[in-house]
């Protein structure tokens, strides 16, 4: 943790001399469909400061894809989008959510913001080779061309690519090989804060934990990375802190050693108990759907803590290092 | 070694002038829970396809029970292929988008001439089985999420009540809940119908608490492959790591 | 719609760029169904001749009586273009389908035998597709007396490779899908694999290259009529009076060949904006958006 940022106020409080990067508070994203609305963020409250790896946790669908892409304004045109992601960069602050298309555009994607995108066979330009995308995107970002032929080489070295895979076409890479270019695309322009959406899937075991260590190795030269996986083992190995999402509210927000070893929350105990290592017990009964979300706590239906106080939501409380939202939470004096 | 259990006998698969299979030997025998390790481009998946009856190899055979299999896909006779059954890494790629996921479980009961109140009787209890609410019977793949997609695909593997099953990194892309239920639904089906099972998966825990014994496919020797060639590349890197 | 995780619905642009406005779409509509009812209700309301000449008015310019103007044989052009626009039509939706087929069948068997027959079929397709098709169409006429259905028979045989090259790819990329693989291993027959999970795929894409398909072969029409190579010369096709007319721009009657050409174009614009709409709302990444 080299860079310290000394502008930014610390916002909610959590460790002041450590000002977070990016500031999120109440975030909600609705989805308007043609005969219900889907609840896929809501009132979500994270910060991430430099040098900080924050791994979000969660079953598929329960809206953590979601919140990557509102940060960056890439939500189709029937969300809506509140609260307020104020990212605090030598530039100053902004907030990302209300500073509009052409500020998020110009400064933020890319700059500010990188993301590794979940599909990157998709996210590649088909016409360009892997060395073209790359040192168009480092010559956009302020290198000369013989600077930026060899950074390319660089970058590519770091995630784990050779130069000669840098002049095939992206259909000529395997689902590992894109994977690892636009992981080096979302790098090039060094950005301070880094999205990650599911950027090990379709990697192997051991490109799996390089593709990590990586993310790992930024975070400790100060840049900050949100690690959206639905693999825990993933953010065991890497993170710093873990919010675990469900139906769309983060439910417990702690120190990564804090949740691995003692999670507060039912649902966390729940989920970490069916990873294979333990005790490799599914976690009773469905998730809902985010277009039907139970009144007060979602996970109630499923919950062996249940009671009556469980039909009004919890807040989500801080309990020494973490943040629980749970009426019953696991080890809280009764 | 006796003759039950589904056998690939020095299978050999090239793809153009790529070896990605060379004599290989895997036996699986009723009831046992073989886990399948082996480096990005060995191959893992080419074997798991041949075993599953859906890529004839150039050398070797696969053998049910003793009996050799001739040809693939719809060279061998339905009664035969539907006796070995795959679950896919990807349940998206897996299944038709136009179909529900009530037609995507009852399409093979459908294609083997069942009758119709046979097909929803076993629709119905396999969708209890692997955990998926009528109210997402009703859905097509896009309405729902990769876990449960893939419920509906572990669904319509058993449907035929296969002796055999082969899961290609089939909980890869699921969260740890979904994956201890699908593992849980295969092992109790497995159980009961002695079934043996092929699970190809990279994750070294899950391998050691599912498997009753692994078994390593080495990476292929030195082909004529390109130097520059994916899978190459890939086996270079996790040398390195 | 929980699979909110699902990237394709996601990674787009806050406001997806418009391929094609809805007023223009909205016009499109307007305009053919107006050109298809003319059609349809053409001949109960204002019968045509098609062999009658009025010597005595040839060569009008536009007027009250004649709000396009007569021809060099003195017969009303705005009353014939809409005749011609019904032949051409006709002649154009039959010879589409005529090429869908073809094309539908060569592409189908291609796509699912694979092998030797799909390389001879598409080398096949390839020298017939290398020759230029409005001479190999001037060629089928050539062989046949001048009709109706030796024109839709040229166009439907000059038109079906595109067709069968869609087709083709389609059930090539198709048949390697993992979701193919699990109806063979489900024991699905040959013919189930076709019938129920590979040509609902490709329907869709066949039915739309039948409507682009449409605007073309009226185009190929007019253009064999006008070479005199198309219908009978009395019979009412734009292509016919577009030829007709030229003999009547140079006497300085530019009215004789506009109204056919004009009905030509917008009409073929109209068809041609709603099968881009349409072809649009198939594109996997389109479709998506309007699901969510």
């Amino acid at each position: 943790m080299t860079a310290t940022p000394t502008h930014a106020p610390a916002a909610t409080g959590d460790t002041p001399e450590w000002p977070p990067l990016l500031d999120v508070d109440g975030l909600t994203v609705r989805f308007q469909l043609r005969d219900a609305v889907v609840h896929a963020v809501t009132d979500l409250r994270l910060a991430i400061r430099p040098g900080e790896l924050l791994a979000v946790v969660g079953e598929s669908g329960c809206g953590k894809s979601v919140l990557a892409h509102a940060l960056l304004g890439l939500l189709p045109g029937n969300a809506t989008v509140t609260g307020r992601a104020r990212l605090h960069t030598a530039a100053g602050a902004v907030d990302l959510l209300g500073c509009g298309e052409r500020h998020l555009a110009r400064h933020v994607r890319g700059r500010a913001v990188g993301l590794i995108p979940q599909s990157p066979a998709t996210a590649l330009t088909p016409v360009r080779t892997g060395r073209r995308l790359l040192t168009e995107t480092l010559r956009a970002h302020g290198h000369s061309r013989a600077a930026a032929s060899d950074a390319a080489v660089r970058l590519a070295a770091d995630v784990g690519l050779e130069p000669a895979d840098l002049d095939r076409y992206p259909h000529e890479l395997s689902g590992g090989m894109a994977q690892r270019l636009v992981t080096a695309l979302a790098l090039a322009p060094d950005p301070p804060l880094l999205l990650a959406d599911e950027p090990t899937t379709g990697l192997d075991r051991p490109l799996v934990d390089h593709t990590l260590d990586l993310l790992r190795r930024r975070c400790d030269t100060g840049a900050a990375v949100l690690l959206i996986t639905h693999d825990l083992a993933a953010a065991r190995r890497v993170a710093d802190t873990v919010a675990v999402m469900y139906a769309s509210r983060v439910v417990e927000h702690a120190p990564a050693d804090a949740l691995f070893t003692a999670p507060a929350h039912p649902y966390a105990a729940a989920l970490l108990d069916a990873l294979p290592d333990r005790a490799f017990r599914p976690v009773p009964g469905h998730p809902p759907m985010l277009t039907d979300l139970p009144a007060g706590c979602a996970f109630a239906p499923r919950c062996g803590h249940r009671t009556d106080a469980c039909h009004t939501q919890p807040d989500l409380a801080r309990v020494a290092t973490s943040r629980v939202a749970c009426h019953h939470r696991i080890g809280a004096p009764t | 070694m006796s003759d039950a259990g589904l056998a690939a006998r020095q299978v050999t698969v090239s793809y153009g002038r790529q070896r990605v299979l060379d004599g290989v030997d895997l036996h699986i025998a009723p009831g046992e829970t073989v886990g399948l390790r082996g480096p990005s481009g060995s191959g893992k998946s080419t074997l798991a396809r041949v075993l599953a009856l859906l890529h004839t190899p150039e050398g070797g055979h696969v053998s049910i029970d003793g009996v050799p299999i001739r040809g693939a896909r719809h060279r061998v006779p339905a009664a035969v292929r539907t006796r070995v059954a795959i679950l896919f890494q990807s349940p998206r790629a897996a299944t038709d988008p136009r179909l529900s996921l009530a037609d995507i479980v009852a399409e093979p009961l459908r294609a083997t001439g069942v009758p119709a109140p046979a097909v929803r009787a076993r629709t119905t209890e396999l969708a209890d089985l692997v955990g998926l609410t009528p109210d997402l019977l009703g859905r097509r793949p896009h309405a729902v999420s990769d876990g449960q997609l893939q419920r509906a695909c572990l669904a319509r593997a058993l449907v035929h009540r296969p002796d055999y099953l082969i899961c290609d990194e089939a909980t890869a892309m699921l969260d740890a809940s979904t994956q201890a239920h699908v593992a849980a639904v295969i092992t109790a089906y497995q159980r009961e119908h002695t079934a043996g099972v092929l699970l190809i998966t990279h994750d070294t825990a899950l391998m050691s608490r599912w498997a009753s014994r692994g078994v390593d496919l080495a990476a292929r020797p030195a082909s004529p492959a390109r130097p520059g060639s994916a899978d190459h590349r890939d086996r270079a890197l996790s040398r390195r790591s | 719609m929980t699979d909110l995780a699902a990237p394709s619905r996601l990674r787009r642009p806050r406001r997806p760029v418009p391929r094609t406005g809805r007023a223009g779409v909205a016009v499109a509509a307007v305009v053919l169904a107006g050109a298809v009812a003319a059609c349809l209700l053409a001949p109960v309301l204002w019968p045509l001749d098609q062999s009658a000449v009025e010597l005595g008015a040839i060569r009008l310019a536009p007027s009250g009586e004649h709000p396009a103007g007569t021809d060099d044989l003195g017969r009303d052009v705005l009353h014939r273009s809409l005749y011609g626009l019904r032949i051409s039509l006709l002649v154009g939706a039959i010879a589409a389908l005529v090429a869908t087929v073809i094309g539908g069948c060569v592409g189908a068997v291609a796509g699912t035998v694979g092998g030797w027959v799909d390389r001879a079929l598409m080398r096949v397709v390839d020298t017939i597709a290398a020759l230029p098709h409005l001479l190999l169409g001037i060629f089928v006429v050539a062989m046949l007396r001048p009709s109706l259905g030796a024109v839709i028979l040229s166009i439907g045989l000059t038109h079906w490779l595109s067709t069968a090259r869609i087709v083709r790819s389609e059930l090539l990329s198709l048949r390697t899908r993992p979701f193919i693989d699990a109806a063979i291993s489900g024991g699905a027959s040959r013919a189930r694999v076709l019938t129920r999970h590979l040509l609902p795929h490709v329907l869709p894409r066949l039915a739309l290259a039948t409507t682009l398909m449409v605007p073309h072969a009226v185009w190929h029409e007019t253009a064999l009529s006008f070479l005199g190579l198309g219908l009978p010369p009395h019979l009412a096709s734009l292509g016919n009076m577009i030829n007709d007319g030229q003999r009547s721009l140079l006497t300085g009657a530019w009215w004789a060949s506009l109204t056919p050409g004009l009905v030509l174009i917008v009409v073929t614009l109209a068809l041609a904006t709603l099968t881009g709409r349409w072809r649009d709302r198939l594109d996997p990444r389109v479709r998506a958006e309007l699901n969510l």
